[in-house]
């Protein structure tokens, strides 16, 4: 099995449900999104146009993370291909950080809250003490979840429906599908990491790219 | 509790398109530097020392590398009690072949001070074994990098080598100039000159080859040559580092004398060798992940190999 991801650029309305929801499922400190979203627009007005691109661990067949790990924290699980950190075995040398071409790895090393000046709240006094200090953190696709047969959160969260979640060693899997028919390609393929997770192409495609601050 | 500036840079390198890395420089990232620094000149140290037998190189090489290297390494993990962990995995991980590079070192190195003559020997080649390591990881520590282009090139190692060599050099120069030992110099500081040319060469030889990497290594150097690393690069890096140690080892040829000259071309080439290291990695931009990859893939759909040989 090799489970991956399919994220559809046409159906994503950039409303930052997956990032919000991920961060709910998971818990995770200020400046740790395992799913994030950045936005791109490009064109000259009046002809413009603006994508929101979904981001979050490929889940690589051949990832350079755990490659460089010294530890063998960071791991592939044979099983069904996630990619994952034990968080008792890491040591906090973020290799990992710099292997990874998607920028998904986030190391915990501040005990940041979302109002510093009043320390935790309630909730985050629970919720951060699922969490290692001084090791390097990442997407599972929920595995958690998974194990309870459920889909990751950002998928079941996705209110267009723009992530389709599902075993990319299946031909007959709704991701094999969409990824052979409707021309699926991964981010930056030329790292040769071989990602699991696919984009949909835009309507139209992006020229004269330009970043957006907001 | 975390400082909100520092959240609010983690938020904004989030959404920016040229994404620097941090976590290697910025705090106790900067450690991470300083370790390489130590464990480059003193393997270069050991180096020479073995070479001209300076037994007070040699102890010089083996602090540096066992205890100034080995501390700064220590404090810069996350998790430094788990440190042993790390040798766990030669046969993948650079940082793993490093920390066993520097533990054979010691050994080797301790041995060659403390042994019996019998096994002398033996020792020096256990030292030189874990020196040639040493000198080796620190580079593809960086090289195996693939979220950084800017240091995904095979030129790193050899810039990150020569500059062990040369700042083991500088290191014996300085030694020579206190005092404490008594070798030649002149050979020395011939190697020296050598090195210190070919740095310059290797630095600009790295920064053409990274301009022509894509993006993000375009901007590492933009960064260097023209942008806010600019001061740190020309002033560290090419004005203390290469020009001047060039200026007096010169001065020398011509004449001058004085331990102070000869300290001064140690000083100035030690302070360029950590300022090179310095800059490249604080230079370090993470891949951009939109732009060009969604406009071309988005023309003529990039299919993986494993779905295009399905058909």
């Amino acid at each position: 099995m090799r489970l991956g991801m399919v994220i559809d650029l046409k159906r994503c309305i950039g409303c930052y449900g997956c990032q919000v929801s991920c961060k709910a499922e998971n818990g995770t400190r200020p400046g740790t999104t395992y799913a994030r979203l950045i936005k791109r627009e490009w064109g000259t007005f009046p002809d413009v146009q603006r994508l929101s691109i979904p981001l979050l661990c490929n889940h690589c067949s051949e990832p350079p993370c755990v490659d460089v790990c010294p530890t063998g924290a960071s791991q592939k699980q044979e099983s069904d291909g996630i990619v994952f950190v034990d968080g008792d075995v890491c040591v906090g040398c973020r290799a990992c950080v710099m292997a990874c071409p998607y920028g998904a790895r986030y190391y915990q090393d501040r005990e940041h809250t979302y109002f510093d000046s009043e320390g935790p709240n309630e909730y985050e006094t629970t919720r951060y003490l699922e969490h290692v200090r001084g090791v390097v953190e990442k997407c599972d696709f929920c595995r958690h979840r998974l194990a309870e047969g459920l889909d990751p959160a950002c998928v079941t969260n996705c209110m267009s429906k723009a992530r389709i979640f599902g075993d990319l060693d299946d031909p007959d899997s709704e991701v094999s599908r969409l990824v052979r028919e409707e021309g699926g390609f991964p981010l930056t393929p030329e790292a040769g990491t071989e990602p699991n997770v696919f984009y949909l192409p835009p309507d139209r495609p992006p020229t004269n790219d330009r970043q957006v601050t907001p | 509790m975390s400082s909100p500036d520092t959240l609010d840079i983690r938020r904004r390198d989030l959404r920016s398109e040229f994404r620097p890395q941090r976590e290697w420089i910025d705090g106790r990232g900067l450690l991470i530097v300083v370790a390489h620094f130590f464990s480059g000149i003193g393997a270069g140290a050991w180096l020479f020392s073995v070479w001209l037998d300076i037994e007070a190189g040699m102890v010089l090489g083996l602090v540096c590398v066992a205890i100034l290297s080995g501390i700064a390494h220590l404090l810069f993990l996350g998790r430094f009690e788990r440190f042993w962990r790390m040798l766990k995995r030669p046969h993948k991980s650079w940082i793993s072949r490093g920390i066993w590079g520097i533990g054979i070192f010691s050994v080797g190195a301790l041995g060659t001070l403390g042994a019996p003559p019998a096994w002398r020997d033996t020792m020096v080649a256990v030292s030189l074994f874990g020196c040639a390591i040493i000198l080796l990881y620190e580079g593809f520590v960086y090289a195996a990098s693939k979220g950084i282009p800017f240091w995904s090139t095979k030129l790193l190692p050899v810039l990150y080598i020569t500059y062990g060599l040369r700042g083991g050099a500088a290191l014996l120069l300085i030694l020579a100039a206190a005092g404490s030992t008594a070798f030649d110099v002149h050979a020395m500081e011939a190697i020296k000159l050598w090195v210190v040319v070919s740095t310059g060469v290797l630095v600009l030889l790295y920064l053409t080859t990274a301009s022509r990497s894509g993006g993000a290594a375009r901007h590492s150097v933009r960064q260097l040559v023209a942008g806010r690393l600019s001061p740190a690069f020309y002033g560290g890096t090419v004005v203390v580092g290469i020009l001047v140690p060039i200026a007096l080892a010169a001065a020398r040829e011509f004449g001058a004398t004085g331990l102070f000259l000869l300290a001064a071309i140690g000083v100035s080439s030690l302070i360029g060798d950590f300022y090179v290291k310095y800059c490249v990695v604080k230079a370090g931009t993470y891949v951009t992940l939109s732009g060009a990859g969604l406009g071309t893939n988005a023309n003529e759909p990039t299919r993986s190999r494993r779905f295009r040989e399905a058909g």
